[in-house]
């Protein structure tokens, strides 16, 4: 599903963020990115959704290879990954339903499936009864189950989330996982960046590791 | 593409117009400010530009003939002016009109002519031309043919008027191209801050896999709907300006010439509906275009 062949990716004023990367992420998997912060897991993640392009190397994602890729795909790119901000980038003047409902309208999808499939992720992350509610009324732990809804609604391939635990409780942490791992035993690819140690030991994933750009450590069902 | 989702585009257009109307009724008016103060400069360029028109349309060639000149050469004098070029209208001032002329000039104060026993005015020609710029020219002609005593055509003066109205009219077409330009930044930024605002929609749509112009088409018509109720607004509130200050002005300086034709102001009107509703469009084509690129 997700391939990197010696990736190196600098920003500007030569900041290594990435520096030979090689991996290899199978269909369905359930992956852990850890490391500390700032060493390169949300560049790994972005070189995966085609938010930015290997300055050296080859990323193929689902058979594309990102460098080459013209923009005029990189929509149908997108359309395959479902992505979990840190920063949950919801849209507050407007309710749960239309957060969901939004982005679907911008893949085409008819207003019948539109609804039917709003409906289903309602239900799947348990906030159906909050679907005309704008997101600021709602607690942390339901936004960052929002932002989850909205990124498996068009139902993609693969799921990148950037430290979806990272402010929330135990308790809450473990009911977002638990739906992370709902969704990828239906089939999603799952990434997901973090250093909630908690979280990564209790679900013996496989686990990479990640420090100042290298890939250091790579085991299955793995520990923080 | 763009048809089947026209209707989408369309309402997510007018939806944003209302879910953000503080930001849009700002737009409109900052928008509408810049256009009326395009359209008061144009406004007032038609009309000096026809002033200078008129002012140089005034210009004559008067040639003063010698007094022995007998009919028949004032005939072939006639027809050596006709065959050069430039020259609108020829019209002949016989002696005896001219004495006529001044008579009506002098009015009460006629009796002075009295101690005059001859008619001292000669016979002349009043020419008008075509282009004012050609003026000199056509004078130095003229006063190589025969039997012509003198020509006059306001040496010194008329060319710096000519002076003046080419410089009025390079400065006008300067400060118009300054002005136009500093509306189109204007208004472009303008849009750019609109845009700016919803950053976040442009964002999430790009990354939920939805094409550029996807996500352009509603900013597009948002904006060119802001931009062409902003140059109708200038427009309704220029025309009725416009013929009121006329009114003041006519009353104030009655033979001033002044543009009323509605005909001659309608491209004014387009100028300002193309300044409006074009560079929204483009604005926010490329304002939108800048933020897609996540």
């Amino acid at each position: 599903m997700i391939r990197m062949f010696h990736v190196y990716k600098n920003y500007s004023n030569k900041i290594l963020a990435l520096h030979d990367i090689n991996i290899h992420i199978r269909k369905g998997e359930f992956v852990f990115l850890v490391g500390p912060t700032g060493a390169g897991k949300t560049t790994f993640l972005r070189l995966i959704y085609r938010g930015t392009v290997p300055t050296k190397g080859q990323v193929i994602v689902d058979g594309l290879n990102i460098a080459r890729l013209k923009p005029n795909y990189i929509p149908y790119l997108r359309r395959n990954i479902g992505i979990v901000f840190q920063d949950f980038k919801l849209l507050y003047n407007r309710t749960v339903y239309e957060n969901i409902s939004f982005g679907l309208k911008a893949i085409g999808a008819t207003n019948f499936e539109i609804r039917e499939q709003v409906k289903k992720v309602l239900n799947l992350v348990g906030l159906e009864r909050k679907k005309n509610v704008k997101p600021h009324l709602l607690s942390g732990g339901e936004q960052q189950k929002l932002c989850i809804a909205r990124a498996i609604a068009n139902e993609p391939l693969i799921l990148l989330t950037d430290e979806p635990t990272g402010n929330l409780d135990p308790d809450t942490s473990w009911e977002i996982m638990q739906l992370l791992f709902h969704i990828n035993i239906r089939g999603t690819t799952v990434i997901m960046a973090s250093h909630d140690k908690l979280m990564v030991d209790k679900a013996r994933k496989r686990v990479v590791r990640v420090e100042r750009g290298r890939i250091i450590e790579d085991t299955q069902r793995g520990i923080y | 593409m763009i048809f089947e989702n026209v209707g989408f585009y369309f309402r997510e257009a007018l939806l944003s117009f209302r879910r953000s109307a503080l930001m849009s009724l700002a737009a409109i008016i900052s928008t509408t400010t810049i256009l009326i103060i395009v359209g008061v400069f144009l406004l007032i360029s038609i009309n000096s530009s026809l002033f200078l028109k008129n002012l140089e349309s005034q210009l004559e060639i008067i040639i003063y003939l010698k007094d022995d000149i007998p009919k028949t050469e004032v005939k072939a004098l006639e027809d050596n002016l006709v065959s050069i070029n430039g020259i609108k209208e020829i019209k002949f001032v016989s002696k005896e009109e001219a004495y006529q002329r001044l008579l009506k000039d002098l009015g009460d104060q006629r009796d002075i002519l009295n101690a005059i026993e001859v008619n001292p005015l000669p016979a002349s020609f009043e020419i008008k031309i075509k282009d004012p710029k050609m003026i000199v020219q056509i004078a130095n002609q003229v006063e190589k043919l025969k039997k012509v005593e003198e020509v006059e055509y306001g040496q010194g003066i008329v060319e710096r008027l000519l002076n003046f109205t080419y410089i009025f009219r390079i400065v006008g077409i300067l400060i118009l191209a300054l002005l136009v330009f500093a509306s189109i930044l204007i208004i472009s930024n303008i849009i750019k801050i609109t845009v700016y605002a919803r950053r976040d929609e442009i964002e999430i749509m790009s990354l939920s896999g939805a094409t550029h112009w996807f996500i352009k088409w509603p900013f597009v018509i948002e904006s060119f709907l802001q931009g062409f109720i902003s140059a109708i607004l200038t427009i309704l509130i220029l025309y009725n300006f416009y013929f009121f200050a006329l009114n003041k002005l006519q009353q104030a300086v009655p033979f001033l010439p002044v543009v009323w034709e509605k005909v001659e102001l309608l491209p004014i009107g387009l100028i300002i509906i193309a300044l409006g509703s074009l560079v929204g469009i483009l604005g926010s084509m490329f304002s939108v275009g800048k933020y897609l690129n996540v």
